[in-house]
């Protein structure tokens, strides 16, 4: 998710990256397990509807275990 | 991304955020009680209600007729006021009262209450319960209820009745703005940051930015829908009020100067049960008004039908069974503003998709509101800290390009 070559991240200048491709997809995610368990009402779409809306949740998590386990990464690697 | 566009987007964030913070925090606060409210009233107070009898699957119903002629029978004086066919439970409620003016002058008195109800068993007809009679010692109010009646009312208009939830309606509307000029500047603040990134090593600060952004991306969509549902929820009272004296006053026009008849010379209630069934197809009637209810028709049974599907659950279609001679005289599917308002509860309420999508609710909720905290920090944070030093911690460089729109920044955060 955020591998930066050390010597680039140390420079202090980041590169661009793609902002939007995170949010969207978790955006889409969210919309889809909304309507699924609206529309679909039953099974499997319950389903897709509980998983959809859980991984932003996980997603969050994951991005948060990682910041809080690596605490000696020091300068570059956010 | 222009100066004077980024400073704009930066202010309308922070304005619209510390306008709306507050009473987002009190209604997600709030609102994580009545999520499971249904759960927390079975596990603190359940209700004392007799059991009902088993009788073995498929035992049909009793005719209304019957029910309500009991009911009539235990209260010769008085008159039917509602029958409504309990949604989960084998049970029929039937509202009394000693007349529609009793019912109306309890307005004019903060502690009279005309009405009463019997709850029957939907199969036998028997009486299960009746309210406690009026001069019955008031049972002492229950924690869980104080505590979910205070949660509901705090969230749906901070006890400030109509003009209570225009208000909270309205700071709906500045929080999507708050989440609309938020997006743009997570474009603008994510550009060299890969997503997920939360910058422990540096500035506290940091963190907190970095986690706001995160967890407000993740809730984003959630947020904007939940948020702008509330927002459409709050409009109820004025949406069926525009609908009462528009479509409802056309429609009940040719009837409203006619008496209403006595009661014992109406069609009876479970013929017009069956006419509004067959009127709706698809939709399940809920409840009856007789002739005569406020905002009814003196000369109409009102039936109240809703849909049977999740999305059209809240989704209701009065009949009107002429209750002089059992037809029907029609069917009257909302307009579009009130369709709109039905179909967006579900999406408020979350109640749609189990238990696990009320958790997953509960989570998103707080996931809110730490964004929301969040916020709060880096506002109150940044006040204290010098421009300069507020740039570098940001991470900007301050001899290329970015400069321009960074102090622009700075300024419309002052």
């Amino acid at each position: 998710m955020n591998a930066f070559p050390p010597a680039q991240a140390l420079s202090g200048r980041r590169p661009a990256v793609a902002v939007w491709p995170w949010p969207i997809a978790l955006g889409l995610l969210t919309v889809f397990g909304l309507l699924s368990a609206l529309l679909g009402q039953h099974g499997i779409w319950l389903a897709l509807s509980w998983a959809a809306l859980s991984l932003p949740l996980i997603v969050t998590v994951i991005c948060l275990v990682r910041a809080w386990s690596r605490p000696s990464d020091k300068g570059g690697r956010s | 991304m222009t100066t004077a566009t980024l400073r704009r987007w930066f202010v309308v964030h922070k304005w619209t955020s510390l306008a709306c913070t507050l009473f987002l925090l009190i209604v997600c606060v709030t609102g994580l009680p009545m999520l499971f409210s249904e759960q927390i009233w079975d596990a603190f107070v359940g209700d004392d209600d007799p059991p009902y009898e088993v009788l073995p699957p498929g035992t049909p119903n009793a005719s209304l007729d019957e029910i309500v002629g009991k009911a009539r029978a235990l209260y010769p004086e008085q008159i039917v006021t509602n029958v409504a066919p309990d949604d989960d439970e084998p049970a029929v409620l039937v509202s009394m009262a000693p007349s529609w003016q009793a019912l109306k002058d309890d307005d004019k008195f903060p502690d009279r209450h005309s009405g009463h109800w019997i709850k029957f068993d939907a199969r036998t007809a028997k009486v299960l319960k009746q309210s406690p009679p009026v001069d019955a010692p008031k049972a002492p109010r229950t924690w869980t209820a104080a505590i979910l009646g205070t949660c509901t009312r705090l969230h749906m208009n901070l006890f400030a009745g109509l003009p209570g939830a225009l208000f909270m309606g309205a700071m709906g509307g500045v929080f999507v703005a708050s989440l609309v000029s938020g997006t743009v500047l997570y474009g603008r603040f994510m550009k060299r940051l890969p997503f997920g990134s939360v910058r422990r090593d540096r500035a506290a600060r940091l963190a907190w930015l970095d986690l706001h952004n995160l967890l407000g991306a993740a809730t984003l969509v959630w947020a904007l829908v939940v948020g702008f549902t509330g927002l459409v929820n709050e409009l109820q009272t004025p949406l069926f009020g525009l609908w009462r004296v528009t479509d409802v006053r056309q429609i009940l026009k040719p009837y409203a100067h006619l008496p209403v008849p006595a009661q014992d010379h109406l069609s009876p209630v479970q013929a017009a049960f069956d006419t509004a069934r067959r009127a709706v197809p698809g939709n399940a009637v809920t409840s009856l008004a007789f002739p005569g209810a406020p905002f009814g028709s003196p000369v109409h049974y009102v039936l109240w039908t809703r849909g049977a599907t999740p999305l059209r659950a809240r989704l209701f279609t009065p009949v009107l069974v002429d209750a002089r001679t059992g037809n029907l005289t029609g069917a009257y599917p909302m307009p579009w503003y009130l369709r709109f308002l039905e179909i967006s509860r579900p999406l408020h309420f979350g109640d749609y998709g189990g238990m696990p999508l009320r958790i997953l609710w509960a989570l998103l909720d707080v996931m809110v509101i730490v964004v929301l905290v969040s916020g709060l920090v880096l506002w109150a944070g940044k006040r204290k800290v010098a421009t300069d030093a507020r740039l570098r911690a940001l991470g900007y460089d301050l001899d290329d390009g970015d400069q321009a729109p960074v102090s622009a920044l700075a300024e419309g955060a002052r």
